[in-house]
């Protein structure tokens, strides 16, 4: 089997060749094991199974408002700021009232330049190696940079058609791109932005089933209709929710957060025949500050866990980002090649 | 007039019916300490509660929150002088390298609807500014918010520095965020941590004895 192959497989709930891995990974640490290494060289050294890139990074850096602090405008009209990560964080948001609605005016999806970066990974990889593109979710996506935080949350209580309109703006954004996307050659939709806290989720189930999955469900159904499977991420403890987003439609979930008290192998039993699990290595310890013996060791226990009949994707609980060390994650991917191979036999 | 009608105008989230009843108890010559005492933190600790239980969330905790904002605006000009003082003087912000707000802005809403006068440094402080602003004095606690594993080491940074700069027995520490745990807070040397915003000012009360 090729990455792409093992991959899809996961996602249908089977058991491939082997137990596949993909991961975001950061300058900083693709420095440490190739320097001059581009995302995508890391994948072919590396032999992952597959390739993903985020949606945000292309509508981030849309315009420079403070050099000296790192502040730049998105694509949306919001403000975001970057600091030793790869990925800005949040300002400003576009929308600061329902009246801003009425006069604003989308960013066009069609244009070319977005998809450089896919076309170039398709040139390189299609049918190899799957080619995962990230789509922000429409809660993360009204709540970080079109509405910003505190007025979502407000809005959800006390003006829920503001959040129904917002939603239809972010919508139509996002199938045309997702169609693009489709028609260049995706395999796979990454539906990245956050549902849930560590304690628990953000909003209550009865909001989550009025404003999150309704869109997600959306998302899910337009990328079904062309054939691309989705896989859903949220850090945080979904335990009173994950049926949510099994019933959306999504086909792979991401990280099962640990440090949320998600145990893999209990997300395993209670609906690894629903969804494909991805993830769950610690990137918050074992990744940055464990032995490679204890990253190995994460790893093969993850594998152990989950990987019984097929339907795993090993990955980290979020992605490797810049605090990882590269060591570890080094150890990591050798331990899925030493312990991943179907038949499993770790019991 | 009943001061519980404020306590459940807060509980609901009701911002408007909250700031005409905080003006109605003013107009009434009731004293600012029992608004705030009587009405606002039973109201707060309540909404508290029910997130502790799982029974609000982050929506119910925003909107009770420009309730008691909006109670204050009436309440702070009133406050300090010869009637109600503060519980305290409180400092935060979150550490260098972090710039993830909401946390710590739910924690300030929670301590001001607990009477606390607080300022807010405001995102990605480095420790050398929470020294600076220690240093001015005052403060009775200084609260820091780490939302990332790899700021987290700039929590006992920021220690560190008050330490060095001769300041941490000026003041008490509070640490929270996310990742953080108790076990941890007292590692670095922190004299209390907080996992959210209604336990931070449980715990703040605690810290200078008054809860």
């Amino acid at each position: 089997m090729n990455g792409l192959e093992r991959v899809m497989t996961a996602l249908r709930l089977q058991e491939p060749d082997r137990v596949p891995h993909f991961e975001r990974i950061a300058r900083k640490v693709r420095e440490a094991i190739l320097p001059g290494a581009s995302e995508e060289d890391i994948v072919e050294h590396l032999d992952l199974d597959g390739v993903r890139f985020i949606d945000r990074t292309h509508s981030w850096g849309y315009e420079t408002v403070d050099e000296a602090k790192r502040i730049r405008r998105d694509q949306w009209g919001g403000l975001v700021r970057y600091t030793t990560e790869d990925n800005p964080v949040p300002m400003e948001p576009a929308i600061k009232s329902e009246k801003d609605l009425e006069t604003y005016v989308l960013p066009d999806p069609d244009e070319e330049w977005r998809y450089e970066t896919l076309r170039q990974l398709v040139k390189r990889f299609k049918g190899e190696r799957a080619i995962v593109v990230g789509v922000t979710d429409i809660f993360a996506l009204g709540r970080e940079n079109f509405l910003g935080d505190v007025n979502y949350f407000r809005a959800m209580v006390k003006n829920p058609p503001f959040i129904d309109r917002a939603n239809e703006f972010l919508l139509d954004y996002q199938l045309k791109y997702m169609r693009n996307c489709i028609e260049l050659g995706v395999d796979i939709f990454w539906v990245n932005g956050d549902w849930a806290m560590t304690e628990r989720p953000m909003v209550s189930r009865q909001f989550t089933e009025r404003f999150l999955a309704p869109p997600l469900k959306k998302l899910v159904d337009f990328a079904h209709g062309r054939g691309v499977p989705v896989i859903k991420h949220t850090d945080g403890n979904i335990w009173p929710i994950y049926d949510t987003i099994i019933d959306a439609g999504a086909d792979g979930l991401h990280p099962i957060d640990p440090m949320a008290g998600m145990d893999i192998g209990e997300a395993k039993s209670r609906f690894g025949d629903k969804i494909c699990l991805c993830g769950n290595v610690s990137c918050a310890f074992s990744l940055v500050s464990g032995t490679e013996e204890e990253a190995r060791q994460e790893t093969r226990e993850v594998i152990r866990k989950a990987g019984k009949g097929g339907g795993l994707i090993c990955m980290s609980s979020n992605s490797i980002h810049s605090g990882v060390n590269p060591q570890n994650y080094l150890a990591m991917v050798r331990a899925i090649r030493e312990f991943g191979q179907y038949p499993l036999a770790l019991d | 007039m009943n001061l519980k009608e404020i306590s459940q105008a807060v509980i609901v989230g009701d911002a408007d019916n909250c700031a005409g009843l905080t003006r109605k108890a003013i107009a009434q010559n009731i004293p600012v300490a029992d608004i705030l005492n009587k009405g606002l933190v039973p109201g707060l600790r309540r909404v508290g509660e029910l997130f502790e239980k799982g029974e609000y969330y982050l929506p119910e905790l925003i909107v009770s929150g420009d309730a008691v904002a909006k109670a204050l605006e009436y309440l702070e000009p009133l406050m300090g002088g010869g009637g109600a003082s503060y519980m305290g003087r409180y400092l935060i912000g979150t550490v260098q390298g972090d710039i993830h707000d909401l946390g710590k802005n739910i924690v300030i809403m929670m301590l001001r609807g607990n009477g606390w006068e607080v300022t807010d440094l405001g995102v990605d402080i480095p420790p050398e500014e929470f020294c600076a602003a220690v240093a001015s004095g005052g403060y009775d606690i200084v609260g820091m918010s780490s939302l990332l594993t790899m700021t987290m080491p700039n929590v006992a940074r920021t220690i560190g520095a008050l330490k060095a700069a001769g300041l941490r027995d000026k003041v008490k520490v509070m640490v929270g965020g996310a990742p953080t745990t108790a076990e941890w807070a007292a590692q670095v040397g922190a004299d209390a941590h907080a996992k959210d915003g209604p336990m931070a000012a449980i715990a703040a009360a605690k810290l200078v004895g008054k809860s």
